[in-house]
Formats: structure tokens, sequence, C-alpha cells
């Protein structure tokens, strides 16, 4: 795998849940521009992003990442009961960041007019434009977008890859888990192929 | 960002969701409103305005609304994964808690104050002492949220929760729950001294299990 100066790593981690292997001594270094961890349905890609942001127990091994992380799973992870804007503004706020960005991005991302509506009256596609739309307004410096391709008609797949390109350009480091999507090969600086739990460079 | 910013934004954020969608208070003030109804009906009106039965009634009911306001708010976050995106934040484990529980105090006042108003209107209760009853109910309001959230943070992952969640819960609420009714008695029949006593033990209580929880909830919900 790649030496890199920021990002994030894992080395010789390995993920258990409920007694069955998920992960299997993974040594990953994530630096800027676009990695894509590609590999079957059940391979551990998902389990491969989660332990890259901290969200799942390591049973051996380590993490490290330099600065905040952006994680944004397969489910558009927005509070139902709340706007497309006020859940946005939360994450924003959160992070201590300016709010003012909200509105143009996602405005720029299709959910313009939808964006006082509480989320769960969205389609599963705008939800899913809307959760998107934190990557403009969440200025991490790690981004990992597990299948952002899903629920997304042509139109927002294209704004999707011109986004993965610009963050590419930024120096921010992106990471991507999905099964298709070849077009993004060309944008990769690094794939990582995962089958079984075990990664290794493609 | 301090911590105690971000349990605001956490509140904030419970709250907000909870106007919009007030499942959660709906379903508390039904069960608290439904139960002191039926709670001289079937003990009888005499029996029903004793200090000991309707104060036990009123925690008992508070309790169970507690439980399902609680399980509510946490069903919320599960969809759509929200949880996991608040948890994703950084410092986002730490805020939980603390975040839920102030949203869920807010709520349980509120259902507090229904089931109140509702018990002594209806029951016809006679409040020798309103100040001590407020400052026990208060403080019993605020002991009630720590624990429940504990129990429903290492539940969250089960399938069987909702039978899981009381059966956990209820055992550890019942000291709460007889140092309420006792204090609560008291300020209704005029006992200055006990009410005062049993407020200071729920005082213990919420501070205790607010320690618990700041302390396992944000390992518990990896």
């Amino acid at each position: 795998m790649r030496t890199v100066q920021s990002g994030a790593s894992l080395h010789d981690a390995t993920v258990v849940l409920d007694d069955r292997v998920i992960l299997r001594a993974v040594n990953l270094v994530v630096g800027p521009g676009l990695t894509l961890v590609r590999g079957p349905n059940g391979s551990g890609k998902t389990t491969l992003l989660r332990a890259l942001a901290g969200l799942v127990p390591l049973a051996r091994g380590d993490r490290r990442a330099s600065g905040d992380v952006l994680f944004i799973g397969h489910r558009p992870m927005l509070l139902r009961g709340l706007t497309a804007r006020e859940n946005l503004e939360f994450f924003v706020r959160f992070r201590g960041g300016d709010t003012r960005g909200i509105d143009g991005a996602l405005r720029a991302w299709g959910v313009g007019e939808d964006m006082d509506r509480p989320v769960e009256r969205l389609s599963a596609g705008e939800r899913r434009r809307a959760a998107l739309a934190r990557v403009e307004t969440e200025r991490v410096p790690l981004v990992l977008l597990d299948e952002p391709f899903a629920d997304l008609d042509d139109a927002g797949a294209n704004r999707l890859r011109q986004t993965i390109a610009r963050l590419g350009d930024e120096v921010r480091s992106v990471v991507i888990a999905t099964h298709a999507h070849r077009e993004l090969d060309e944008l990769a600086k690094a794939q990582i192929a995962i089958d079984g739990g075990a990664a290794r460079a493609a | 960002m301090i911590t105690s910013h971000r349990i605001a934004l956490v509140a904030g954020r419970e709250l907000r969701a909870e106007r919009r969608q007030p499942d959660g208070v709906v379903a508390a003030v039904t069960f608290i409103a439904v139960l002191v109804l039926l709670e001289s009906l079937v003990v009888g009106p005499q029996i029903a305005r004793e200090a000991d039965v309707a104060a036990a009634l009123f925690w008992l009911a508070l309790a169970f609304a507690t439980i399902l306001a609680t399980m509510r708010s946490f069903d919320r976050e599960l969809e759509d994964d929200a949880l996991e995106g608040l948890v994703a934040l950084p410092g986002g484990r730490d805020a939980l808690f603390g975040g839920k529980v102030l949203s869920l105090a807010i709520v349980l006042l509120l259902v507090a104050a229904v089931g109140g108003i509702l018990s002594i209107v209806l029951l016809d209760l006679r409040i020798a002492l309103p100040v001590h009853l407020l400052v026990v109910v208060l403080l019993g309001v605020l002991a009630l949220p720590p624990i429940v959230v504990v129990d429903v943070v290492l539940a969250l992952r089960l399938r069987a929760r909702a039978a899981l969640v009381p059966i956990l819960a209820l055992p550890v609420l019942v000291p709460q729950l007889v140092a309420a009714t006792r204090g609560t008695s008291a300020a209704l029949q005029g006992d200055a001294v006990g009410a005062l006593s049993w407020a200071g033990l729920l005082f213990a209580f919420a501070v205790v299990y607010t320690v618990i929880g700041l302390t396992i909830v944000p390992a518990a919900i990896e």
C-alpha cells in the first residue's frame, strides 16, 4: 500500500462481530485523493469503512486518523422529524463550523425546494442527495462514503462524480466502497480489493 | 467545542424532532392520563385519594412513561441510521447520553405536569406543601431518565428490546420509585422534613446514575 502524510490508517486491524471474523488483519494507509474499496456483497467493505471511522471496536490492531472524519453509510443517517436543512445545520454546528453554506449546498444537490420539508417526506433519492451535501458543508480531511450512488438518478450520480473529482483536487482523502461504477477507476489514486474480510491493493 | 454545548445541540435536535413527531409525548401523556382515570374506578374514590396510593400510581405511571418516551426516542434514531451519524461525529458519543437525558427530562416534566394536574383535579387531592411537592416531583423526574437511557443503550441492538428494557429498568428503578412515592406522599400530607429527606435521596439517585451513564454509554454505544 502507499505511504502518505495524511488521511487514516489501519494496522493489523481485525474485527469480530457475533463470533464472526469480518475483517482479517487489514493493513491500510489512506492518503489524499480517491481510494476505492471494491469487493462482492458481504466481503467486509462497510466494516472496513466503519473501522476507519472508528465506529467498530477492533479485536486486534489499531486505527489512526489525522483530523475529523465524515462517514456517510449506505443509509442517509438523517434524523426523521427534522428537515434536510435542520439536519445539516446540526452536523455543522456540532463540528463548530459555519452554517452559511448549507442552503447553497442543498440547492447544488437539487434539494433546494425541499430543504424545509421533514426528511421522512422526501424520496430515498432526495434523502441521499441531502446526506451527500454534507460533503460540501462539513469540511473535514477524511470522507468515507459507503455505496454513495445508491438511490441516485443520473443527474445525482453525475453530481457525485464531479464532487469526488473536486475533493481529490482539494487534497482531501476520500474513500468510497462500491461494487460497481468502474468509471471511478480513472479518478482513483488507489484501489483496494476486499474479499472474505482480507484486503489487498488492487 | 465544549461538551455542554454539544449536549445542548443533541437535546435541541431531539426536542425539535419530538415537536414534529410527538409520538413519545403523546404515548406517555395518554398512558399517564388513562392510568389516573382508571385509578379511582379500580380502587374506589376514597382509597384513590389516599396520599400513598395516589403518589404510588403517579410515579409508577411516570416510570412506564419514561421507558416509552426513551424507547421511542431511540427508535427514531435507529431509522436511517441517524444514531450512527451522531456517534460518528467527534464528541458524538460523549454528547449522546447528556443530550438524551436533558431532552427526556424536559419531555417528562411536561408529562408529569399533565399527570399531576389530572391527579389533583380528578382525585380532588389536597396539597399541604405545594413547594415541597414541586421539589420532589422535579428531582424525581430528573432521576428517571439516566438509568432508563443506560438500559435502552445496552439493549439497543437486541430484537426483543421492547420486552427487555422494562424488565431491565424496573428493578433498578424500584428504590427511586419508593423515594419519589414517599416524598410525594409526605408533601401531600404536610411532612416537610420527610419530603425534603426523600428529595435529597432522589437528587443522589440523579447524580449517581448520571455519572454511571456518562461513563458507560460512550463505550456501550460501540
